[in-house]
């Protein structure tokens, strides 16, 4: 422990407004779990930048512990939020340790790893992404027995590729066949990180098919992908889904954002004022 | 009473009595999805109805109906029922007011969006309301956006500039609310509420210096909040 001299104050309930000093402190600490997870995603959140933020969630990214049955707890909880953190506070030095977090046993903290790795464009990251990915539908596709999941986090793998931005014929030739995955949200995943490598609208086709798929939660995830790929092409077919207004939204915001060209700026904002 | 009361047209019978029919219907759904199907029946039917100009005002009955459907749970229904009020107009609004069920904050929540479709300045308190301190983002996002088209037309000079002040005044409140999609709609509503047909005669400073804020990086940083401040700054001030 640091030299505090004073007794520390009592650590409050999870979910109130802390201070960046009080985060750290419930990091530093390991009896209670739900406060360590609490202050790695407040950090993550408010992208602290302060010298200590970085060593104690690279700390908290080493802690492993089971799931708890009925406290709503996740497997690794503290080591997941830390590596979801790290990719919010930006700093690359934290590189080598989300790669060695991508290869963990644990799927889930292989999943927020490559998130992060993903947010933080790490491009040492696209060979280990395309080799976990690489045994393709039969290997990393394929489900796991008495699970939902896959062998791999597929979607947070390919989604990775696309956000780091890499396009060589390595990533795409590994991303390409979970375009026929029999998930709808991996081939959304595939069809939007082929669209932002190549920028070829053949790639945004299947999202829109995706947008009149008979599942809410798919065309969801299609109206997310088309926002962060930021094809404007797209506007139409976003109107016209069946989805909440809210959602809609957000994709538009990305096709402002992160889109350029036909329709204008100024016909996506009055299709953004059509569904406030 | 007036004849048409005491004589309805044939055609005015017949809008009635489907009315009724479709009502029933929805009064003896039993599943989700027939819900929804109903729903969406009684609310084309009050958007047909709007469209022929001389037609009477839709029925209390299935205004009724549509404002229960708020309270039922079924977000798909919901939806329809909005359209369906909102398309009923003014007549919607005393339905929407008294039937509105406070401890049901889902229901409150759909009553707000009907509001702000209306435009009625007699939903105007609720919208103040759900503005400032609604927790749903969507909610807020919508009253925001009512701010802006408040049918002001039917009012006196004073009054029409009375509830301008005020949502204005709401508005310049939520310039800094938490969530990007509400500080969206406060810049949309603002340059509504600037431009004519209803154009802000005091307060139109006060509007513009909001929206300088909320163009400004330093001030706002989400890029299509900024964006559309500055669309509605460009709107203003042209000539």
């Amino acid at each position: 422990m640091s030299g505090v001299h004073e007794s520390p104050p009592p650590l409050t309930a999870a979910g109130e407004p802390i201070s960046e000093a009080e985060a750290h402190r419930r990091l530093r600490q390991s009896e209670d779990q739900s406060l360590q997870y609490y202050a790695a995603w407040w950090l993550g959140k408010m992208r602290s930048q302060h010298p200590e933020t970085i060593p104690l969630l690279l700390w908290a990214l080493q802690q492993r512990q089971p799931r708890e049955e009925g406290a709503g707890v996740e497997h690794n909880a503290v080591a997941r939020n830390a590596a979801r953190a790290l990719g919010k506070v930006g700093d690359q030095r934290v590189v080598p340790e989300l790669l060695a977090a991508l290869a963990d046993d644990d799927e889930g903290l292989r999943e927020a790893a490559a998130r992060a790795l993903g947010e933080l464009g790490a491009t040492a990251a696209v060979l280990p992404l395309c080799g976990r990915l690489a045994s393709g539908l039969e290997g990393a596709g394929a489900c796991r027995p008495n699970s939902p999941k896959l062998q791999e986090p597929c979607e947070a793998l390919i989604e990775a590729l696309g956000d780091i931005g890499v396009a060589d014929a390595v990533v795409l030739t590994t991303i390409a066949p979970f375009l026929d995955h029999e998930r709808p949200l991996i081939r959304s995943a595939a069809a939007r990180a082929l669209l932002q490598l190549t920028g070829d609208p053949a790639w945004g086709e299947p999202l829109l098919t995706l947008l009149e798929h008979p599942q809410l939660q798919v065309r969801r995830a299609a109206l997310m992908d088309l926002g962060a790929v930021g094809w404007r092409a797209a506007l139409d077919p976003i109107r016209r889904t069946h989805a909440e207004n809210s959602l809609k939204l957000i994709a538009l915001r990305g096709l402002v954002e992160g889109g350029y060209g036909e329709p204008s700026t100024e016909t996506l904002l009055e299709a953004m004022d059509d569904l406030l | 009473m007036t004849c048409s009361e005491t004589f309805p047209s044939e055609s005015q019978r017949r809008a009635q009595s489907r009315f009724l029919e479709l009502v029933a219907a929805v009064d003896q759904a039993d599943s989700a999805p027939q819900l929804l199907r109903t729903t969406r029946a009684l609310a084309d039917a009050l958007e047909s109805h709007r469209r022929e100009a001389t037609a009477e005002p839709p029925t209390g009955d299935a205004l009724a109906c549509l404002v229960r459907i708020l309270g039922y749970n079924n977000p798909g229904a919901a939806v329809a029922a909005v359209d369906g009020l909102i398309a009923g107009g003014p007549s919607a609004v005393s339905a929407l007011l008294e039937g509105l069920d406070d401890r049901n904050y889902g229901a409150r929540a759909w009553a707000v969006r009907a509001l702000a479709g209306i435009g009625d300045v007699r939903g105007l308190d609720l919208l103040e309301q759900a503005l400032a301190d609604d927790i749903g983002p969507s909610v807020r996002r919508a009253a925001a956006s009512g701010m802006g088209t408040l049918r002001l037309d039917p009012l006196s000079a004073p009054q029409r500039a009375a509830v301008q002040e005020r949502a204005l005044q709401a508005l310049q409140g939520a310039r800094y609310d938490g969530e990007w999609v509400v500080r969206y709609a406060v810049a949309a509503a603002l340059e509504k509420l600037a431009l004519p047909p209803q154009p802000l005669e005091e307060g139109r400073d006060a509007a513009v210096s909001t929206l300088v804020t909320l163009a400004d990086i330093e001030h706002e940083e989400v890029p299509v909040v900024r964006l559309r401040a500055r669309l509605a700054l460009t709107r203003l001030t042209a000539p």
